[in-house]
């Protein structure tokens, strides 16, 4: 349904994507996820329209829409856009706002143009504005404004809908709240759902497919629990599963760290790219400890932050520092403390075969 | 559901190169730019021309005959006084009145900005006018004291050109002093400086590039201005530049556009020179511009040396900016100039000469009016789509063209007018279209010159606007019409009116260039007042000045309030 291919974009001499490739189903809610400057905001930018790529292309719906040579200039696509300020006018009410695509989208259904009133009341009703249709934008609070933009970008039940990173000026409740919102909409209206974000936590949640991102390449493209659980990349690892990258030699599927060779760990689920690489990345919640008589590797508690259903500890193993995470209902270590770190080699197991 | 590998071979062949090479808005950008050289830039270069040349070839005699004579350099050196006095005296006053509305404890400051810039959107050779009669035989100083100083005479050149150009340095330094963070005053405190020490070690060095700006541009505009020199210096016989070149040209005489050329390439390099140099020393203040202003005071006095504080404020500005044009208000009322002010004197007889039996003024009125109109409409399609594409960042063409615009704004008045004539008497040589002595020359020399205030207002309120705001426009299907009618305009409206308001008065009101291009049947309002002025007609120079001066105030008046009115309606800002 969307086809980007080799997409290449250059500003002066620096390069923002470098041979960007991949493809979205039609209905498919996917988030491309990556620290700012990694260059997602410009390929949301090249999906919109509003600048042709340096080179590449791009095809909706098997059409051309963009190339070196040719753009089809956003207003003649049948995308909708949320931005990450809004982007409401303030010279316009909510009920302007919702009708003002669907007097110029080129796709809205003639039944809407012909009676704007009933489709726009339909929209606020989706997202629960109805009583506030006389509104000015000044007059809306942050989550209002959030809906009237998320109703403007629907109100024509474009094919494609873009958000830059909607949420990033919400309080951290309303996100949420928002989250949910957003998930009910995309199923309500089965637009695909292209979802720019820095904010892990939400690719997670609501995406089922992420491309995670950085430096302007595309670092993996998977399912969550693919990206989370098997990362590609020491980027992804570290990005998304805020992994303790450990470098040593993989050698019949068990690990050897170089910094302790009389140590071997088993496969805990590692892609073959990262094996390649010589290293195994452990993700703060996949540590068994015990105290200084246990099993395992022994460490220095560097330091403890406490944060209410987790304790996240810093532990200093023989010059590396690991980050580390356990529950609260687990035994509490003090700054100083010597502990013992082995790895949770336990597979995951599906809540319906118990 | 198409899963993606069915999608590929749907696509279809990209567009053939040349396509590129036909788009439209290149073809646009291309005529714009040619445009743009051909108004702007070429008639500098037949300046520069016809100043090396004599007999149709190259020579340098009209140079060495000139720069020879005596009177070139009086009219320099008188020049660099004239400027170099009048620069101090803005920089003193600018500044320090900066100083005290930014950081010190005064009330009423609001009012106090707004009597600052009055005697900026008054025309200098009103205020001229109005100062004469201030201090002239009939006004309220030599009839209180028996005694006021003479105008005509350097002295006069540099007051005036001073007061009228100080709201410039204060315009320009006074947020650069908000700006300035107050932890680092405060730093020098802590570490033991006194206030002396704090002024004159930290705030001063840091204002400095901002200081500096405002001084040239004060530098420039005093060495531009044309009505001040002629109003005061011609009679008195001193002549700066701009005043030499402009009697070079109504002297006529057989050399009289050559040697008017040589000198204004003289004046026009001076100006070229300091707006280069004003323009390096803005990229260095530039540091500050992100920096957060700060409105709240810094210095608190005592409730007695703060009165004090404001009545002197209050006695400065009600001189410069009020009590002067009152005078000139009632002095106009006088029935024959000389005459003592009392009510047996008084009368509107000047006004309805003015205005209802001299032709000249009728249709002076209508000239500067429509002249008005026209070049703002010009200005504001034109300018705004220049400000437009420079601001959707369409690579070098559009900085060029940025940069071309404002040298006829650069250019000294005078020396503008000589390029317009040289430029447009034979636009192609050999074919004279007639536009040298009609009203169509000064149409041409107002856009040129006062297109670059329109780009520039626009170009503000273009950056004011967020980009997702058309954006957004745009992915919900608006087209350029459309996305231009209900999204673009209606919030650049406040900002491109204030471009466009500017642009009127500045035609409206206009002398330097004017008193050049005007022809029999095309006087301006500046050149009317200025021939009434000339020939001894002082009541109804002042008459005339009077009128000007409520109209530019009930101007103003009105705009602010529909700007607040629109922010509040239109913007819904509480």
């Amino acid at each position: 349904m969307i086809q980007v291919d080799n997409i290449t974009k250059q500003y002066g001499s620096f390069t923002a994507l470098h041979e960007v490739d991949f493809s979205i189903r039609k209905g498919e809610f996917t988030a491309i996820l990556g620290p700012s400057g990694c260059g997602k905001t410009t390929l949301l930018k090249l999906l919109a329209g509003f600048m042709e790529p340096s080179s590449g292309s791009i095809h909706m719906d098997g059409q051309l829409t963009a190339s070196k040579n040719r753009l089809v200039p956003p207003e003649e696509r049948n995308i909708g856009m949320v931005f990450q300020s809004f982007a409401l006018w303030p010279h316009m009410t909510v009920y302007e706002h919702v009708a003002f695509p669907l007097r110029h989208h080129r796709h809205t259904r003639e039944e809407w143009k012909e009676d704007i009133v009933a489709r726009v009341q339909q929209v606020l009703r989706m997202v629960g504005l109805e009583p506030f249709f006389d509104r000015y934008p000044a007059e809306l609070s942050g989550g209002q404004k959030q809906r009237v933009a998320l109703a403007r970008a629907i109100a024509p039940l474009p094919d494609v809908l873009l958000m830059d990173e909607p949420l990033s000026a919400l309080d951290i409740e309303l996100r949420m709240e928002m989250r949910t919102e957003i998930g009910r909409i995309h199923r309500e209206t089965d637009a695909s759902v292209v979802y720019v974000t820095h904010d892990q936590g939400e690719a997670l949640a609501m995406a089922d497919k992420i491309i995670v991102m950085n430096n302007g390449r595309i670092e993996q493209i998977g399912s969550p629990e693919d990206v989370y659980t098997r990362p590609q990349t020491a980027f992804v690892a570290s990005f998304v599963g805020k992994c303790n990258l450990i470098k040593g030699q993989w050698r019949n599927q068990r690990f050897i760290p170089s910094a302790f060779p009389w140590e071997t760990w088993p496969d805990i689920g590692v892609t073959e790219s990262l094996k390649k690489q010589g290293l195994c990345p452990v993700r703060p919640e996949q540590w068994n400890v015990s105290g200084e008589r246990g099993e395992g590797l022994k460490g220095t508690v560097l330091s403890v932050q406490y944060q209410g259903k987790e304790i996240h500890y810093i532990i200093e193993v023989e010059n590396e520092k690991w980050t580390m995470h356990q529950s609260i209902f687990q035994p509490k270590y003090k700054i100083g403390d010597t502990i013992s770190l082995s790895l949770k080699a336990d597979e995951p197991v599906n809540a319906a075969a118990l | 559901m198409i899963s993606h590998s069915s999608a590929a071979p749907e696509k279809r062949t990209e567009a053939p190169s040349f396509f590129s090479f036909f788009h439209p808005k290149k073809w646009f950008m291309a005529i714009g730019f040619l445009l743009v050289v051909l108004v702007f830039v070429v008639p500098v270069f037949r300046l520069v021309l016809l100043s090396v040349l004599e007999d149709g070839s190259w020579s340098a005699a009209h140079y060495s005959r000139i720069l020879w004579e005596a009177a070139t350099w009086t009219a320099v050196k008188n020049t660099l006084y004239a400027v170099a006095g009048s620069t101090v005296l803005s920089l003193a006053l600018g500044v320090s009145m900066a100083w005290t509305m930014a950081y010190v404890n005064v009330r009423g400051k609001r009012w106090m900005q707004l009597f600052i810039f009055l005697p900026f959107i008054i025309p200098s050779y009103i205020t001229t006018l109005a100062w004469i009669q201030f201090l002239g035989k009939s006004g309220p100083v030599f009839s209180l004291f028996g005694w006021a100083p003479n105008l005509y005479s350097m002295g006069g050149i540099i007051f005036l050109l001073g007061i009228s150009h100080y709201p410039l340095v204060y315009l320009f330094t006074v947020d650069v002093f908000r700006k300035i963070p107050r932890e680092l005053e405060e730093a020098a405190k802590t570490a033991g400086a006194s206030r002396r020490h704090v002024l004159f070690k930290i705030v001063l060095p840091l204002a400095l590039p901002g200081i500096a700006g405002g001084g040239l541009l004060a530098f420039l505009t005093n060495l531009d201005n044309f009505g001040i020199p002629a109003f005061l210096g011609i009679p008195a016989n001193i002549r700066v530049l701009s005043t030499y070149i402009y009697e070079q040209i109504v002297g006529f005489g057989p050399s009289a556009f050559a040697r008017a050329a040589v000198l204004s390439v003289l004046l026009g390099a001076i100006a070229l020179a300091g707006t280069c140099v004003q323009g390096l020393l803005l990229k260095r203040s530039r540091v500050t511009e992100t920096a957060p202003r700060d409105t709240l005071p810094r210095v608190y006095l005592t409730p007695i040396r703060q009165r004090m504080l404001e009545a002197g404020l209050w006695l400065f500005l009600a001189l410069t900016s009020f009590v002067p044009f009152l005078v000139m208000g009632a002095l106009s009322l006088i029935k024959a100039y000389g005459l003592p002010f009392r009510l047996e004197n008084l009368s509107l007889k000047n006004y309805h000469y003015v205005f209802l039996e001299d032709a000249k003024t009728g249709s002076a009125l209508w000239n500067s009016v429509s002249l008005a109109v026209l070049t703002m409409g010009i200005c504001l399609v034109a300018g705004t789509a220049l400000a437009y594409v420079r601001y959707r960042g369409g690579g070098l063409l559009p900085k060029w063209m940025e940069l071309f615009v404002t040298i006829p704004y650069a250019l000294p008045g005078t020396v503008l007018a000589l390029c317009m004539i040289f430029a447009w008497m034979q636009p192609v040589p050999g074919w004279n279209p007639g536009l040298y002595g009609s009203v169509w020359i000064l149409l041409i020399a107002y856009v040129t010159r006062f297109f670059v205030l329109q780009v520039r207002g626009s170009y503000t309120a273009l950056l004011q606007v967020d980009p997702s705001m058309e954006e957004a426009a745009r992915v919900s299907g608006a087209h350029g019409w459309v996305k231009w009618r209900r999204v673009l305009l209606p919030l650049l409206f406040p900002g491109l009116a204030g471009g466009a308001l500017l642009v009127f008065l500045m035609v409206l009101t206009e002398l330097t260039v004017s008193s050049l291009l005007w022809s029999t049947g095309s006087e301006t309002i500046g050149v009317v007042i200025f021939n009434y002025e000339q020939a001894g007609y002082t009541t109804y120079s002042t008459a005339f000045a009077s009128v000007l001066v409520l109209a530019i105030l009930a101007g103003g008046l009105l705009f602010t309030a529909w700007g607040k009115w629109w922010e509040r309606k239109v913007m819904k800002k509480q």
